[in-house]
């Protein structure tokens, strides 16, 4: 049973909220306020917090900071706000999503599953290269939230969400081979259908983009009848 | 060239005081010599300067005004000069004098160059002086529309030196941009703030809907409150100067264009792409929504679109085409107006807030661009981004 703690000031959205998410089966707390939270917090222990960003008596990116140094539970901040600059915000003080009011129901619950999946995964948290917003290899840094490559020139190159997601699954998965079946695994989107040929037209895109030879590639090999292997180290940039 | 001959302040003061000041020493020369009781042939000995003008004694007319014709100028001074050629015949006076006293002649031309220069220099430097408060108030004022609306301080006049107008000028700009700073901010700060008052009641209405989901009413508004939303967020991003901050990065733009159209491709939209390699110097966010905006509008009332990057000599275009019905000629410029609508073809059915082309336009002139639309020939709209290499 997944144990969820809205917070919000407004009574209506908290309830509204509550009584939705209790339809999928989770067990709902709610919170008017930041004090109201940390009293909350001390007394139980969540699996998410669904935070709105602007509480009367806390700002929402403090109690985000304080949520991840006290606590483990996954934390989705709620925004009306939604500008593209307080998103980057929020994630970067270490919420693990970020969803724009009005929101749609559905996707909040779909946010809170992910989350709580990467949880489970143990991905959550983890000082590990592969879990950091900015990864480095082989002179390119790679910024996972904006979804975009530096080369070494400092060119900007962006990237298209498939390609995002495999090559997020590479740097998550350095020297190791990844069959086809792996990648389509590794890359599913919500709404988006994934197969072999989609996972070898990105991986030829992402080798144009990286300045990797389609014949004698050096970062994204091709593993013969195994299939591709991220040949390089990725270090935190 | 053109900058050269431009009309300035500063050269205005700058002719004006230096041909004055060459003129009255002169004349005041002239009139105190002819006072003094030297001859004309005297008179004549003397090199004059280029500025005074040659009416007496041109060479057609050696008698003219009692000069002798050696007053034409320095430029035909050499053949009648001490050194110089055969002397014109029929002017002895001329030439006795001249071979007389031959250091004075020197001597004057040095005395007149250095005052020339001197006049010149202080000519310059009193133009310039005069004109640099109307400089910076040209450059304040600029500054001023880049700050306005943004976490910049406006721009500020020294209101305590300079002469008393300057001063006062620099009172009345002072104030007036301290005014127009916080006329914007107090707009930019209502705006956020309503637009947060609407988000919350519009979270409750969607929350509220979820519980009629089975009323078929509560999918048309579910899509209003979408496209309120929308709105919202448009013109949030207009006051705010949607690019506020964001560093200007070298971009591969092939890589750009052809992500989104991969991204939307993807999902199931006519799109296509062609490109060659190209860099060029922009915001990288701000670039990426201008250009989703465009594809969006291409997708939106022109059923597909065709996303092309090109380089020459200029720099980056990229061209977005679409298969609709187009824009009347007339009103091409007139929808990157704020909330302007074309009626009939792009019709309000449709959707869309009125402000992406808006922003777009916005967005591109910051990064040095230029954003046209045009019909093309074979029907269909051109959306034609460019970038300065």
């Amino acid at each position: 049973m997944t144990r969820c703690l809205v917070v919000d000031d407004d009574a209506e959205i908290r309830s509204a909220v509550q009584g939705y998410l209790q339809r999928f089966g989770m067990t709902v707390s709610t919170a008017a306020s930041g004090a109201e939270m940390r009293r909350l917090m001390s007394g139980g222990s969540f699996d998410v917090v669904v935070l709105d960003v602007m509480l009367p008596d806390d700002n929402g990116l403090e109690l985000c900071k304080w949520l991840q140094q006290t606590c483990d539970a996954a934390v989705i901040m709620l925004t009306a706000q939604g500008d593209p600059i307080s998103r980057v915000l929020g994630l970067e003080l270490g919420a693990d999503d970020y969803l724009g009011k009005p929101f749609e129901p559905r996707e909040l619950v779909a946010r809170i599953n992910a989350v709580l999946r990467r949880a489970r995964k143990g991905e959550r948290n983890a000082n590990a290269p592969a879990h950091q917003r900015t990864v480095r290899f082989e002179g390119w840094v790679f910024d996972r939230l904006l979804r975009q490559l530096v080369s070494p020139q400092q060119v900007v190159v962006a990237l298209s969400s498939a390609e995002y997601r495999l090559l997020s699954a590479f740097v998550e998965h350095p020297r190791r081979v990844l069959s086809r079946d792996q990648l389509i695994e590794l890359t599913r989107s919500a709404g988006v259908e994934v197969n072999d040929r989609s996972i070898d037209l990105s991986v030829s895109r992402l080798r144009q983009k990286l300045g990797d030879s389609s014949r004698e590639p050096k970062l994204i090999r091709t593993v013969r009848g195994e299939g591709y292997l991220f040949d390089v180290k990725v270090e935190a940039a | 060239m053109k900058r050269l001959w431009r009309d300035t302040l500063f050269k205005r003061l700058f002719f004006l005081m230096w041909a004055t000041l060459v003129i009255s020493h002169l004349v005041a020369f002239g009139v105190v010599t002819g006072r003094l009781g030297f001859g004309p042939t005297m008179f004549g000995s003397i090199p004059v300067l280029p500025s005074l003008p040659p009416t007496p004694g041109l060479p057609g007319d050696p008698q003219g005004a009692g000069v002798p014709p050696s007053s034409v100028g320095p430029g035909d001074e050499p053949p009648h000069g001490p050194f110089g050629g055969e002397p014109p015949p029929g002017l002895p006076g001329d030439i006795q004098m001249r071979q007389g006293p031959s250091l004075p002649t020197s001597s004057l031309l040095l005395d007149y160059g250095i005052r020339f220069l001197i006049i010149g220099a202080a000519a310059w430097w009193g133009a310039r002086w005069i004109s640099t408060p109307m400089r910076r108030l040209a450059d304040a004022s600029r500054r001023l529309g880049q700050t306005l609306g943004r976490d910049i301080s406006p721009p500020r006049l020294d209101e305590r030196h300079g002469t008393v107008e300057v001063r006062d000028v620099a009172q009345v700009f002072n104030k007036m941009s301290a005014e127009l700073d916080q006329q914007f901010r107090s707009r930019g700060l209502l705006v956020a703030a309503i637009s947060h008052d609407l988000r919350t009641p519009l979270t409750r209405i969607r929350m509220r809907l979820e519980a009629m989901s089975e009323d078929p009413g509560a999918q048309r508004c579910i899509t209003d409150i979408r496209e309120m939303n929308a709105l919202i967020d448009s013109v949030l991003e207009v006051f705010r100067g949607a690019a506020d901050g964001e560093p200007t990065q070298d971009i591969d733009i092939h890589s750009l264009v052809q992500s989104l159209a991969d991204d939307l491709i993807e999902q199931g939209q006519p799109v296509s792409f062609s490109g060659e390699p190209a860099i060029a110097r922009a915001q990288p966010t701000a670039l990426r929504r201008v250009l989703s905006n465009l594809l969006g509008n291409a997708l939106r009332y022109g059923e597909r679109a065709e996303v092309a990057v090109r380089r020459d000599d200029q720099g980056v275009h990229i061209t977005i085409d679409d298969h609709g019905p187009g824009i009347p000629e007339a009103q091409l410029e007139a929808v990157f107006q704020p909330f302007y609508r074309v009626e009939s073809s792009r019709s309000r059915h449709t959707g869309g807030t009125g402000l992406g082309l808006y922003i777009a336009r916005d967005l591109v002139m910051r990064q040095g661009g230029t954003l046209t639309l045009t019909n093309r020939p074979g029907g269909g709209l051109r959306a034609e981004l460019r970038l300065p290499a």
